[in-house]
């Protein structure tokens, strides 16, 4: 280690040793596991397992410390310098210029010690930072935040700006977590019920014969397997949005957005106004019925990188966000509604694909005809939808894929847009506007008036 | 408001055989496809299955590459960046040159068989391309748009 440079928080011992821990945690237990099914649960497995644990503890203490003590970074001439590694050694270089914030975070292990993981950002923010300094502590942090140039607010020397915040109550927080409906979660579930059931039916001879038995053998049995399989998922998608929104916070003072949120890890992350592209109102299938939405922001990063997509409030009422953003993100705000639809003519273009798409399945079972009716439903679902509006320079368009989405972003925040038309839309005289602003926020309105759909696109172009 | 120019430089003229290729490759599986499976079928369901794919695939190669290079406009103004493409679907794009964040040229196999590169556009929100252009031209327009990227005051 060189002059001027520092190790992380002793704090940061225990970090890594429980991130070690957490690595080896599935193959030791695996094997215990294993263990248990050849011979199974007495006391040579409890001994056995004693031992496991007690491997584990002392590898993930000595992995814990090694990684802490060569672990080590120290602020440059233009930028802070990172290094770390045992047998690969990874150095990395920051300059200041392309640093765009200091978010901060607090895991269980960090609260404990009073410290801090900083997390240097470059790019949007959605993903952690490009540099993370595990524990800080905070007479640190404060000498980092002030060398690496981060005007904070509260450091000013004259009265600090005025700060407009909303939290998240928490009824808002249980209304969060059920409506969150992530599907997402369902597919470790069921892949982790595939593989029990393999190793389960696999095991040859007795064992294996009495799991057989075990499994469900009629179509009721498996449509409550699969109810309780889907429970399970949406249980933990609830844990998920309980940990990841509790607490959640989005504030604004001065050019910066603030938001805080977690449980167990709290995260903070500071966005200059400036680079939020567009806000995204999104009303899930939970949520539409009650009036909620959620709110989301696309953010720019450093030159080169792409956007990155942020929560900007997890759940509110619909009625509510246009004075939400009023609040916090002025330079965004618009109004959800009256928006401008698609012609009448255009319905059947929305309904006929959905519609049409089951159709070949009619040759294998008659049910083929109940798809086809819920496509069309889609279909109709998506045409009602579907609307825009550009006034005064400000974009809006809403579109329902699973969620009903509305877009709001001044059309000069775009990176590009196009309008197109396949050989049937050009023999109606239709067309296809679409806008982005970020890798995931696209703004698509199909099926306008030819006419109406080149204006739209030239006034886009038109504002610049 | 005066409208936006359309965009009139094309592609190279040798995009046309590369496109051909590709159509080729492209449709072969589903030919061979079509034979192996024809040798199972009978009558009409085996004709079908031997000479449909054939058929699909000499009209594409015929068609698609003609129709597409008639189609494909592009220009590089200093404000945006203008592409019209595609053979069926027909799509005009406008990208900033704010926006621009880099420009490379790509040379892929069969673009160097028959000296071409494709221009690589890159914002935050994805890249665009303008494929198939002579291997100078290619290059000229790359300097050309890091050039006007970089004094348009990118953010």
């Amino acid at each position: 280690m060189g002059p001027d440079a520092r190790r992380l928080h002793p704090a940061g011992i225990l970090v890594y040793a429980l991130q070690t821990l957490r690595e080896a945690a599935f193959p030791l237990i695996a094997v215990f596991l294993v263990g248990i099914l050849g011979s199974g649960l007495d006391e040579g497995a409890l001994a056995r397992g004693a031992l496991f644990a007690t491997i584990g503890a002392v590898v993930a203490a000595v992995g814990g410390y090694v990684r802490w003590s060569t672990t080590s970074y120290r602020l440059t001439e233009d930028g802070i310098h990172h290094r770390r590694g045992v047998i690969s050694i990874k150095e990395t270089d920051v300059p200041l210029s392309r640093i765009q914030a200091l978010d901060v975070e607090q895991g269980p292990v960090q609260r404990a010690f009073g410290v801090q993981a900083l997390h240097v950002q470059t790019g949007g923010g959605g993903a952690g930072g490009e540099i993370v300094l595990d524990a800080v502590g905070p007479g640190e942090v404060r000498r980092l935040r002030d060398v690496l140039g981060e005007r904070r607010p509260e450091a000013a020397l004259q009265a600090p700006a005025p700060e407009v915040a909303r939290r998240l109550s928490r009824s808002g927080l249980v209304a969060t977590a059920l409506t969150a409906g992530q599907i997402g979660v369902l597919l470790p579930v069921l892949a982790a019920g595939g593989q029990l059931l393999q190793t389960v039916v696999g095991e040859r001879g007795e064992r294996g014969e009495e799991a057989i038995r075990l499994l469900p053998d009629s179509a009721s049995e498996w449509a409550v397997a699969a109810a309780v399989l889907l429970g399970l998922a949406w249980l933990l998608s609830i844990a998920g949005a309980v940990v990841a929104f509790a607490g959640f916070t989005a504030s604004r003072a001065g050019d910066r957005l603030r938001i805080r949120r977690g449980l167990l890890a709290r995260r903070e992350a500071t966005i200059p106004v400036e680079r939020v592209r567009a806000v995204e109102v999104i009303e899930g299938l939970l949520r539409r019925p009650f009036g909620l939405a959620a709110l989301r922001i696309e953010v720019i990063g450093h030159a080169k990188e792409p956007t990155a997509a942020q929560t900007l409030f997890p759940l509110l009422r619909r009625a509510e966000v246009r004075a939400f953003l009023d609040e916090l993100l002025p330079e965004l705000a618009d109004d959800l509604d009256g928006l401008a639809a698609p012609p009448r003519r255009a319905l059947r273009r929305y309904v006929l694909p959905w519609a049409v798409a089951g159709l070949p399945l009619l040759a294998l079972t008659p049910w083929a005809l109940l798809l086809s009716l819920l496509g069309a439903a889609y279909g109709a679902l998506r045409y009602r939808a579907a609307g825009w509006r550009l006034a005064g320079g400000r974009l809006a368009v809403r579109s329902l894929v699973f969620a009903r989405t509305t877009v709001l972003a001044p059309a000069a925040n775009r990176e590009s847009h196009s309008l197109s038309a396949n050989v049937l839309q050009r023999r109606a005289g239709l067309a296809d506007v679409s806008v982005a602003f970020g890798k995931t926020t696209r703004a698509r309105v199909r099926h306008l008036e030819a006419p109406t759909a080149r204006r739209l696109w030239e006034n886009v172009n038109g504002g610049h | 408001m005066t409208a936006t120019p359309e965009p009139d430089r094309r592609l190279a003229p040798a995009a046309k055989p590369v496109w051909r290729l590709q159509q080729l490759a492209g449709w072969a599986p589903a030919v061979i496809a079509g034979l192996l499976v024809a040798g199972q079928l009978e009558g009409l369901a085996a004709a079908a299955a031997r000479w449909l794919p054939l058929a699909g695939l000499l009209a594409a190669t015929a068609v698609v590459p003609e129709l597409r290079w008639r189609r494909w406009r592009w220009d590089v103004r200093p404000e945006a960046i203008d592409i019209r493409q595609g053979a069926f679907t027909i799509r005009r794009t406008l990208v900033p040159m704010e926006r621009v964040q880099h420009v490379d040229t790509t040379r892929g196999v069969l673009e160097q068989s028959f000296n071409l590169a494709t221009v690589v556009v890159h914002t935050a929100a994805g890249s665009h391309t303008i494929p198939l252009l002579a291997l100078r031209d290619a290059d000229l327009v790359r300097d050309h748009i890091a050039e006007l990227a970089r004094t348009a005051d990118g953010s």
